[in-house]
């Protein structure tokens, strides 16, 4: 049989399975809709809490004052107990309460150092930590303000005074995603992995249903290469719509220069795609690929050093995450789309994913070709 | 009616015998995926995150500086570099997570009250890492900031007590409720073994009546009218299992590990059981629109893939947009995590949770039109 019937074959077989239409089209365009949604407003902000008042004077309004106008914190209500305050904390009304201590306005004058205390709901660890970072701020405003004044007081000049509340500051600049946009965070590395998955379920369900079936589609390599074809171009295809169309949509910074990008996501297709050959080759039905892949895909996630820093994880798990295109890949993408890496700088991830796609191809073709003695009906 | 749903029940409990695949989905793939994101978390807390400094002073005190900062166990130092472009270089190549920079004449300027600037730049991509970072960064300088206004300030005023007030005029005394001991194991881990478990009940599911109908023994299988009963006797093998999986987390999060459970362990029992069934009849919707295995199992997996994501536990729900709400709700598993939530930590009381269960309940709903076209499609 020629290259171009096998092709042709192939083709017939994967557009004709609409499991597999399903997942490498219809899978792709639905994930990449839906995996954004919950994170549409990209970052924490306003959210409920309570501030109990006990001192009800001109010096705690204005505290109150500052911490509804940070971005992280909503003073949904001001409770006159702390037993009122924490009921509404357990019908999930507020995430926080804040308490301001009797006698708060004159402590501050007498020196006496009064401590506001925050309760926050740490069920939930953004919550938790956006509240913190909202009364930190508010309070240290505060605080800079009644200091000045005290160094005022004691007739340092107005301008020295201002510089010399604190001895040295601290400038925080954040590089890369400077808003702590969460949609910045997981949608180039999720999609990444979306790309990976629902490539290995398609070429999964084919392989597992030709064993199933025992076809025999022509030599080989031929075969190898009809899919590598077909799959290929499909997630290139895909992989441009991801990069330029979902990431301009869901405003996610972009600064890899386009031939660098396709370069590496070449060799990321390349490998995923022989992975994919080489996993549908050991299946031996239709229905095996999805549970298995789809089994994979938290660990995957939380393997890969973005959520969860990889000094962290058990070497023996990076180990077994980096025998998979998307644990590399999203590192390298991450550098060069997200951070503006050089590509020399991706070499290690590009030389990874390279080695993935030989192994597997020799793999795929052992494999393929094993089965296929197996085959009754030859 | 009982001998039918008696019949389908050892028949599904044979096959699963004789399955080393169905076997394998009630027993060693969910144990070894919870297992897997057990390991990956088990550490809890995050120590040791590399970062690079350039240090343009190299004073007693910027010494002192980077000694203090070295000292937090959530940092560690491990380049001096000579330049910002170096260490830059570093941090696009994922060697480090962060630069700090001590400005030239910081000391001296320090002295001068001229309060000189000292830059940490972090590489918020990783927003998890970037927050650790931050807060650690933040607590080292104001520690050490302090030790120096404090002798400053003890100089001018000549009593250690009011310095230290001074130095800070209020104080700010933060307690975490609920998760108090502050460890990210409990966090992520709470809610990603529910969002395992989901999916293996609902491809579980797929997989025993898709088998069914792939081997063209479903008109053996309901063999008389009983449809609706023998739907059930098929799947409670099911239910039994991912309800001893369920519990099987919560007791090695709950007990093993020594977190408190404030709440009602009954009623979380009771969510679970609504949810497991919930979860079945989900399933069997998804397989009655084409009563084909392998397409039903693609829409199992969009349907369960994302549910983490929309659980609110890492990200707030109040942020989140009205379609994600919605599909938040369209998930039987987020209303069960709320559930163990508000259970664990909170120990709410049993009439707040009345809606919770009730929602769950609702999902039971699907069993009518799953019924309906089983009996259409078998011609009772």
């Amino acid at each position: 049989m020629s290259f171009l019937k096998t092709l042709l074959r192939e083709a017939k077989t994967i557009f004709l399975d609409i499991a597999i239409v399903l997942t490498i089209i219809g899978g792709v365009i639905l994930y990449s809709f839906l995996y954004p949604q919950p994170y549409s407003s990209q970052s924490v902000s306003k959210l409920p809490v309570s501030v109990v008042d006990l001192d009800r004077s001109d010096s705690s309004r204005d505290v109150i004052f500052k911490l509804n106008a940070t971005s992280q914190i909503a003073v949904l209500r001001v409770d006159m107990s702390e037993k009122d305050a924490k009921d509404a904390m357990l019908e999930d009304k507020i995430k926080a309460i804040i308490v301001i201590p009797p006698h708060f306005k004159r402590d501050v004058a007498l020196h006496k150092s009064p401590a506001i205390a925050v309760g926050v709901d740490s069920s939930y660890f953004l919550i938790y930590g956006a509240v913190l970072e909202g009364t930190m701020k508010s309070v240290l405003t505060e605080a800079v303000t009644l200091k000045v004044a005290e160094l005022l007081k004691h007739g340092s000049p107005s301008n020295g005074a201002k510089d010399a509340y604190t001895p040295y500051s601290l400038n925080i600049i954040n590089l890369f995603n400077a808003q702590n946009s969460y949609t910045q965070y997981v949608i180039p590395a999720v999609f990444i992995l979306i790309l990976q998955q629902t490539m290995l379920i398609g070429l999964g369900i084919l392989g597992g249903g030709i064993n199933e079936r025992q076809e025999k589609h022509g030599v080989t390599w031929m075969v190898m290469l009809s899919r590598v074809i077909i799959f290929g171009s499909i997630f290139f295809t895909h992989m441009l719509f991801y990069f330029g169309f979902s990431f301009e949509y869901f405003g996610v910074t972009h600064l890899a220069n386009i031939s660098e990008l396709i370069t590496f996501g070449v060799s990321f297709l390349l490998a995923t795609a022989f992975f994919g050959i080489f996993l549908g080759s050991l299946f031996n039905s239709r229905e095996i690929a999805t549970p298995v892949i789809l089994f994979s895909s938290l660990p995957l996630v939380f393997s890969a050093g973005f959520v969860w820093p990889l000094q962290a994880v058990p070497e023996s798990i990076q180990f077994l995450s980096n025998l998979v295109p998307s644990t590399p890949a999203i590192n390298g993408f991450l550098k060069l789309n997200q951070m503006g890496a050089e590509f020399s700088m991706v070499l290690p991830q590009y030389t990874i994913l390279w080695t993935q796609a030989v192994i597997y191809m020799f793999l795929g073709y052992y494999f393929i070709n094993k089965k296929r003695k197996k085959y009754v009906n030859n | 009616m009982f001998r039918a749903l008696r019949e389908a029940f050892s028949y599904e409990l044979v096959s699963i015998k004789d399955s080393t695949y169905k076997l394998f989905l009630i027993t060693l793939l969910p144990l070894i995926s919870f297992a897997l994101i057990i390991a990956i978390f088990y550490e809890g807390v995050v120590h040791d995150m590399p970062i690079a400094v350039v240090d343009n002073d190299k004073s007693k005190l910027s010494r002192q500086l980077l000694f203090n900062i070295e000292s937090s166990p959530t940092i560690k130092i491990v380049y001096n570099a000579d330049s910002l472009k170096e260490a830059m270089d570093l941090l696009q190549r994922g060697e480090v997570y962060g630069i700090v920079t001590i400005p030239e004449y910081f000391l001296k300027n320090t002295l001068l009250d001229k309060q000189p600037h000292i830059t940490a730049m972090l590489n918020t991509q990783y927003i998890l890492i970037g927050k650790i970072l931050t807060a650690a960064l933040s607590a080292t300088l104001m520690h050490s900031a302090s030790q120096v206004d404090y002798v400053e300030t003890l100089a001018r005023v000549q009593n250690p007590q009011e310095s230290l007030n001074v130095v800070a005029p209020i104080g700010l005394q933060v307690t975490p409720f609920f998760n108090t001991y502050q460890n990210y194991f409990l966090f992520l881990v709470s809610a990603l073994l529910p969002a395992i478990w989901q999916i293996f009940i609902v491809i579980t599911t797929l997989v025993a009546v898709g088998s069914l109908f792939k081997s063209k023994s479903e008109q053996l299988f309901f063999s008389d009218k009983y449809v609706g009963a023998r739907l059930i006797g098929m799947m409670i093998p099911y239910t039994a299992a991912f309800m001893f999986l369920g519990l099987l987390y919560l007791f090695y999060i709950y007990g093993t590990l020594g977190w408190n459970f404030e709440g009602s362990f009954s009623v979380m029992m009771f969510g679970m059981f609504l949810t497991t069934v919930a979860y079945q009849g989900v399933a069997l919707l998804l397989f009655i629109t084409g009563f084909d295995y392998a397409r039903s199992l693609s829409l199992g997996a969009v349907y369960t893939a994302p549910a983490f994501a929309f659980l609110g536990v890492t990200f707030p729900i109040f942020n989140m947009n009205g379609f994600a709400l919605f599909w938040r709700d369209m998930l039987p598993i987020s209303h069960l995590v709320s559930l163990q939530i508000s259970q664990a930590n909170y120990g709410s009381d049993i009439f707040l949770e009345v809606d919770k269960l009730l929602t769950l309940f609702t999902f039971w709903i699907v069993f009518v039109p799953v019924i309906f076209a089983f009996k259409k499609r078998l011609k009772v």
